[in-house]
């Protein structure tokens, strides 16, 4: 048994990270808010503040833009192929149609464009943060502060989500396309049939789903990785460091839209 | 993932456009694939509504389609229950097609083995009155798996009768085992004849009796041989009868001279004949006359005796 001071000593220790840990959510909660905030009001959009978030949109996005769209087409290909080959085989072809569609559209584009847009932009957004922040660039937040979020930190996070919102509807329309010409081939004749079962797969509910779950998980990529090395300090007894720890944080969030998402459509 | 963005050293040509043009590919996008969505949800055409009444709505799900002919020409809104707790199924039919619905269409809720349920609709007379909007129908409910016991049930008679016919002592059973010994005798020495006549002593009775046969054949033969040789060889009857035919004919024409001849005579005797009845018609005047004069020489003697009353012989003596 455990003499009383270790033990009041371990449950302190405890205490402390939950709150450290809830309070890390907090911050995380807290920057999302005041970007939001942010980025409603007009004055953001003055000229000075107008150039950094157009060029961070652009470095997020249009790089990326035509290669990820190749790589999502061939992804998309193939798996369309597969599925509507089997599909064929066990006499099922009625479904394949559907079966891309849901499993394509709703749920692998969404999470492979925020993944892609987390590894290509936003940790290295976050990492570039985490570099300012070393230069001591954040550290009297009353006199610079406000300045840095909206110069530095408010633009990473849009173009965040825009290249997330941007490349996922160029993937899922890319992907539609490619689906009703491998199922139909060259032809305007399918187009009433295809129309019917994309009509009959994004009703109201799934549709809003659909909407929220790529909102949210832009918002996660985008957000995380820079909040978690804006406000977290090394711990001295973590052995982890704070940009590991924004990636777990991201990918915990991410598993959590996805799992909300799966209940909401199939539950 | 190590790799930066460029920083705010390296300038882009013409950002803003660049940036606006992105965000307009964005919104036309986003916006394309709303409106695609909103008109395959059927968002921009008229629809008219229509009310299916069913016992059972299991399987029935908001969303899914109605059928016609094969075409999904309806979409379910929703399912309600009504207060006598049957279940209103409230379809939206495009009225670009309830030209299809009539007043005399049926709707039938399915329910598939698999359990996929379907509702169909059937119009057979389609020049009837088409179907009103908000028209209230009732649903025949088919279900493919209560088949299932019924077809079961079916199944096992089947075996039963089956088992049945297969058992060993089945009239079926007892019928291959005689076909099977019919087709040993059928395989043995006598053959068909062993399975007709059942014993071996008949069916050599009735090979003996072929035997005696094909002799009496050869014999009838060799007189058939003969008979013809006689009636029809050189010296046969046939030659005789014909030689016999020619004298007949020979016969035939004096027999008609001499018929001439007797006809000849005939006419005469006619002739001789005729003079007679003219002699008989004198003959009978002459015997007119004869009884004149006996009636005379009657009522003469009649007044002799009354003149002669002493005669007492009155008999008459005819001359």
């Amino acid at each position: 048994m455990l003499p009383t001071s270790l033990r009041e000593g371990a449950l302190s220790e405890l205490g402390r990270l939950t709150l450290s840990a809830f309070a890390g959510w907090w911050r995380i909660i807290h920057l999302g808010i005041l970007i939001l905030a942010l980025v409603l009001s007009p004055s953001i959009y003055r000229r000075a503040n107008r150039s950094a978030l157009a060029r961070h949109v652009y470095q997020s996005t249009m790089p990326n833009l035509l290669w990820f769209a190749v790589l999502s087409a061939l992804l998309s290909l193939v798996l369309i192929r597969i599925v509507v080959v089997t599909a064929l085989s066990y006499g099922l072809s009625q479904y394949a149609l559907q079966m891309v569609v849901r499993v394509l559209v709703l749920e692998l584009i969404p999470l492979t464009t925020a993944l892609f847009v987390a590894l290509r932009c936003t940790i290295p957004d976050g990492a570039e943060i985490a570099a300012m922040r070393s230069r001591g660039q954040f550290e009297s937040p009353k006199i610079q502060g406000v300045d840095a979020l909206r110069h530095e930190v408010l633009p990473r996070v849009v173009a965040g989500v825009f290249a997330v919102l941007t490349l996922a509807a160029v993937s899922c329309v890319l992907t539609l396309v490619l689906a009703y010409l491998s199922v139909y081939g060259f032809t305007r004749w399918g187009f009433a049939g295809y129309t019917h079962t994309v009509g009959q797969i994004f009703d109201a509910a799934t549709t809003t789903i659909f909407a929220l779950k790529i909102f949210f998980l832009s918002l996660a990529v985008s957000l995380i990785p820079v909040a978690s090395v804006l406000y977290d300090s090394a711990l001295a007894r973590s052995r982890t460091s704070v940009e590991l720890r924004g990636l777990v944080r991201m990918f915990l969030v991410i598993l959590v839209v996805e799992a909300a998402s799966l209940v909401g459509n199939y539950y | 993932m190590t790799e930066v963005a460029p920083g705010p050293a390296s300038p882009v040509a013409h950002l803003e456009l660049k940036v606006a043009m992105l965000l307009l590919l964005m919104l036309l996008l986003v916006g394309g694939s709303v409106v695609y969505v909103m008109y395959a949800r059927g968002a921009f055409e008229a629809t008219q509504q229509l009310v299916l009444v069913a016992d059972d709505s299991e399987g029935v799900k908001v969303g899914m389609d109605m059928t016609f002919s094969g075409f999904p020409i309806g979409r379910v809104q929703r399912i309600e229950l009504d207060p006598e707790g049957n279940a209103r199924i409230i379809i939206d039919v495009p009225q670009r097609d309830a030209h299809w619905l009539r007043e005399s269409s049926v709707f039938t809720l399915v329910h598939g083995m698999l359990g996929n349920t379907n509702i169909r609709a059937f119009s057979g007379i389609l020049t009837d009155p088409p179907l009103p909007d908000g028209a209230v129908r009732k649903a025949l409910v088919g279900d493919a798996t209560a088949e299932i016991p019924r077809l079961v049930s079916a199944a096992r008679d089947l075996v039963q009768n089956l088992t049945a016919l297969s058992a060993p002592d089945s009239p079926l059973n007892a019928s291959l085992a005689n076909l099977q010994a019919t087709t040993e005798k059928l395989k043995g020495p006598r053959g068909a004849l062993g399975v007709l006549l059942g014993n071996e002593k008949d069916a050599g009775k009735l090979l003996a009796a072929l035997d005696h046969t094909n002799t009496l054949l050869a014999r009838v033969d060799g007189v058939v041989a003969k008979a013809d040789s006689q009636v029809f060889g050189a010296d046969g009857v046939m030659s005789e009868t014909h030689a016999a035919i020619v004298q007949l004919n020979a016969m035939l024409g004096e027999a008609r001279e001499t018929l001439k001849r007797v006809d000849a005579v005939l006419q005469e005797a006619q002739g001789t004949a005729s003079n007679v009845r003219v002699a008989t018609t004198d003959l009978g005047a002459l015997r007119a006359e004869v009884e004149v004069s006996l009636r005379k020489v009657e009522h003469l003697v009649d007044e002799v005796n009354r003149k002669w009353p002493f005669a007492r012989d009155t008999e008459l003596k005819l001359p």
